[in-house]
């Protein structure tokens, strides 16, 4: 049943990230991107990360596109600009991703995948060194929320801090020079 | 107190005057002062109190690793050994009562909070030094030391010949440090160590030992020393405050490099022929210097030549194979210079910074506390019987007659001739006769600030430093031994006590008595009689002009004046020219900036440049699959 | 064959590569800006799997930062282009060309 999920939202992540990429006009390729970005939430759930899905539908194809919308239809991009399709371009395109889907699937075909998890296996953490071992999995939010608490304590402080100076800096850069 | 704490105490006190002041008080009038002044009376309060507390035999020794390149370890170290305790009381004793003197001296100074900081910097680095337990952390505390006498030359920096002078200094100080440096690198890979005690406990015979580590180790000793050939700084850094030439460039920094000689000399560094070129040039600067000392008129450079003279005597010493002697000279040496140079402040103070002495006269009465004092470090710089300097000066006359030298024992005489000589005079020229300007015939006698040091290190000291040697051995369990604590005076004592009975065993002991009241008595009597003719002007210039011509000319640095405009300057500018403009930058850098645009040019104009963010885009992805072909599929 | 780590990692590399495909081509500079967010979100997919496949919970914690990041970045990266878009009137990539030489 799973399997048969998968194989559904990547047909639909591929698919719609296609229709970003094609689309010349704008709102229908931020739409895309929605698509994809929700397929791509239901990926994580699969892989046992459903509160990251929730995230990602929540913050990603919530907030951020309807930013990103916001600001095509605030712009009205495509009245002032009209994409020319020259064949150049998109056999440009076709060389790019025939080569990176390539060199991703040879280096996945000559990884060895199980190392790193039999490494981790193979040395469980006692003690003081356990506040740098891997946390172990969970799919719960406490599970995710004692992480951020303890291990990455400061990069949560950071992030915290992080969103505040683009804040800011989102305020000055938007804001009209005096006349 | 753990001799780690007083070590640490020694050090950070200075410092954190230094920085406090440097950073907080540049402006303010007496908050530099107070806090130099007690971070000098810490030094000497902590090194009284470990000196007392010390045994005098087993030395007190803490270390600590700086840092480290996989074997190779730096170590920082505190030592305070037989030879570093004579000089940690002195340092400590003299700078003290100099930081009290200044006080005085630089009341109408707008500049107190530079000074005193730089003053402050300067007790961490001779403390740094004196404490030093191996030749890298010296050398550290040796740079700073030159710092700070830089510093404080161009402390009235608005004045041409202050700059200049601190300038001479520093760079005059760089040529002997780099064969300084030299010198420690060699003995570190001839050895394998540059710590004091790992080399003193090696028992290097001297004869055995490449002339050229202790040759080149003794450049550090000539450029900070001020030794002949580059003794020429010297004189010019008088342009600083006079205190600063008192504990800098009389009692201290100077008598550093007689110190760190002194170290390796016990520790055996030098060869024969180290030791004899030390010898020859100390025993020729001796010489040279009391008879250029005639012939300055102005009061803070004849002085400075004694001092000259002086550290040639000391090295002299060193090079006699007579180390225990040096130490004690330069320990002398520093109560009686500085307290003269202190009198001559006094002096200058009281003249509205008159410095030229056929100006003065007349001042024994309205001075008496100075010329007190003066008279009395004077006696004693001449080796008076039973003054400090006797016991000192003396027997680095005697140790040349006892080694055979008679030719080093000549110049020698000539020296303390030159010395007795040079006293007679200023003490003519400043202190009797009439007033020959109005500035000194108002003069009248300087504060306490100014006079309480006077009378401490001048009359008691001056006079008194030596008398521990007068006895045997200190009394067991004392712990002062004269005016010296105890443990101080072991490595001197037993120097000073080793050559008096073999001066003894000669027959000598009576007849170089006889001859340094002869010297004293003739150099004396004839400069105070000679100066009373020609009240206002130096008897000697008026009497042989070219003798007096002679004398004050500046031979050496008017021949470093002609080599660097002759030939250093003529070799610079062929580099400059040939070298750097036509073959680098002509030839080479312009040749391929201009070439490669003209070849390739087009090209990248045409396709790499243009502009568009997805071009530059599509190199990068392009350079990141060149990059992943490479890595993992070749 | 059962779907495990390599079909979520090609699944990622794919939507990479059709990300970077549109960051070269388009010259929509809000295109090509959601075309790297999409590279972004492929990258975080590969962590998100790999985490599961070490049963640790870091990279889920690292996908975290990456979202925040990611939405304090697109705030700046939009406001930089409503700046462009009021200086020059046009957001197009190839009219962007003060780069040149």
């Amino acid at each position: 049943m799973s399997d048969c999920l998968f194989y559904i939202f990547a047909a639909i992540a591929v698919a719609a990230a296609t229709l970003m990429v094609a689309s010349r006009n704008t709102v229908t390729g931020a739409l895309g991107m929605i698509a994809a970005l929700v397929a791509v939430a239901a990926d994580y759930f699969l892989l046992d990360a459903p509160f990251l899905g929730v995230l990602q539908v929540l913050v990603y194809a919530g907030a951020v596109m309807v930013l990103f919308l916001f600001i095509i239809m605030l712009l009205d991009v495509d009245k002032t600009s009209h994409e020319r399709r020259s064949a150049a371009k998109w056999v440009l395109g076709a060389i790019v991703l025939g080569a990176t889907v390539g060199a991703i699937t040879y280096a996945l075909t000559h990884a060895d995948l199980g190392a790193a998890k039999a490494a981790a296996e193979a040395a469980p953490a006692t003690g003081t060194e356990a506040l740098a071992a891997p946390l172990p999995h969970g799919t719960t939010a406490k599970v995710f929320g004692y992480g951020l608490f303890t291990k990455y304590m400061l990069p949560l402080q950071l992030a915290g801090f992080l969103l505040l100076s683009a804040m800011i800096g989102v305020v000055t850069l938007v804001r009209r020079p005096k006349e | 107190m753990t001799p780690e704490t007083a070590f640490q105490t020694l050090l950070g006190a200075p410092l954190a005057a230094a920085a406090i002041s440097a950073l907080f008080f540049r402006r303010s009038r007496w908050g530099a002062p107070v806090l130099s002044l007690a971070a000098a009376g810490t030094i000497l309060w902590v090194s009284l109190q470990l000196l007392l507390g010390w045994d005098g035999h087993e030395a007190l020794h803490t270390s600590y690793t700086w840092f480290k390149l996989g074997d190779l370890e730096f170590k920082l170290g505190f030592l305070l050994d037989k030879t570093a305790a004579p000089m940690l009381f002195t340092v400590s004793f003299v700078a003290f009562f100099i930081h009290v003197f200044s006080i005085g001296y630089m009341d109408d100074d707008s500049a107190r909070g530079r000074f005193f900081a730089g003053l402050s910097i300067f007790m961490f680095s001779i403390v740094g030094i004196v404490l030093a337990d191996n030749l890298f952390m010296t050398f550290v505390f040796w740079e700073l030391v030159g710092f700070s006498s830089y510093m404080l030359i161009a402390h009235y920096f608005d004045k041409d010949y202050a700059a200049a002078a601190s300038k001479k200094a520093f760079i005059t100080n760089r040529v002997g440090d780099l064969g300084f440096l030299l010198g420690i690198l060699w003995c570190w890979s001839h050895y394998g160590t540059v710590d004091f005690q790992v080399l003193e406990n090696a028992k290097l015979a001297g004869s055995g030992v490449p002339a050229a580590i202790g040759l080149l180790l003794m450049c550090g000793f000539i450029g900070k020393s001020a030794q002949f050939p580059l003794h020429v700084w010297l004189t010019d850094a008088m342009a600083g405050p006079t205190p600063v030439s008192a504990l800098i460039h009389a009692a201290t920094m100077v008598a550093a490099g007689v110190y760190l000689m002194v170290k390796l000399s016990v520790c055996g560094l030098f060869a024969p022929v180290a030791l004899d070129v030390m010898l020859w040039s100390g025993a020729g600067l001796a010489a040279l210097g009391g008879l250029c000392a005639l012939g300055q008129t102005d009061i803070k450079k004849s002085l400075a030549y004694s001092t000259l003279s002086h550290l040639g005597f000391m090295g002299a010493a060193v090079g006699l194979g007579r180390p225990e002697i040096a130490l004690l000279h330069m320990s002398m040496h520093a109560f009686f210079k500085a307290t003269l140079f202190l009198c001559s402040g006094s002096v200058i103070h009281a003249c509205h910074h008159e410095q030229d002495m056929t100006r003065m006269g007349g001042l024994l009465k309205k001075m008496p506390v100075t010329a007190a004092a003066f008279a009395i470090s004077g006696l004693s710089i001449c080796a008076f019987p039973y003054f400090a300097g006797w016991y000192s000066k003396d027997m680095i006359l005697t140790a040349a007659l006892v080694n055979g030298n008679y030719g080093a024992f000549a110049l020698l005489a000539i020296a303390a001739l030159g010395t007795a000589l040079y006293i007679g005079r200023m003490f003519r020229l400043v202190f009797l006769g009439n007033a020959n300007s109005d500035e000194a015939g108002h003069a009248h006698e300087s504060n306490a600030w100014m006079t309480i040091p006077l009378v401490v290190l001048g009359i008691v000291f001056s006079l008194g430093a030596g008398w521990f040697l007068s006895g045997t051995h200190a009394a067991e369990g004392a712990r002062m031994n004269g005016l010296f604590p105890a443990s101080a005076t072991e490595f001197l004592a037993h120097g000073y006590h080793e050559l008096h009975h073999t001066a003894a065993e000669k027959g000598l002991v009576l007849p170089m008595l006889a001859l340094g009241v002869i010297i004293l008595v003739v150099g004396l009597g004839a400069t105070l009689s000679f100066y009373k003719k020609t009240p206002g002007d130096d008897a000697l210039r008026v009497k042989s002009p070219k003798l007096y011509a002679a004398l004050e000319r500046r031979w050496f640095d008017n021949a470093y004046d002609w080599y660097i405009a002759n030939v250093q300057q003529r070799v610079a500018e062929f580099y400059a020219f040939f070298v750097d403009k036509f073959l680098l930058e002509g030839l080479t850098i312009r040749a391929i900036f201009a070439g490669i645009p003209a070849v390739g040019g087009i090209l990248v104009r045409r396709f790499l440049f243009t502009g568009r963010m997805s071009d530059y885009a599509a190199f990068f992805v392009f350079g990141v699959i060149l990059y992943f072909l490479y890595s993992v599929v070749l | 064959m059962p779907v495990g780590i390599l079909h979520h990692l090609v699944l990622a590399g794919v939507l990479f590569a059709i990300g970077l495909t549109g960051v070269l081509v388009r010259r929509n500079l809000i295109a090509v800006y959601m075309s790297l967010e999409l590279m972004l979100t492929a990258c975080t997919l590969g962590l998100v799997a790999f985490s599961k496949q070490n049963n640790a919970m870091d990279g889920n914690l690292f996908v975290f930062f990456i979202i925040t990041v990611a939405a304090a970045e697109v705030a700046v990266g939009l406001a930089l282009i409503v700046a462009l878009f009021r200086k020059r009137g046009t957001v197009r990539s190839d009219e962007l060309t003060s780069l040149k030489n």
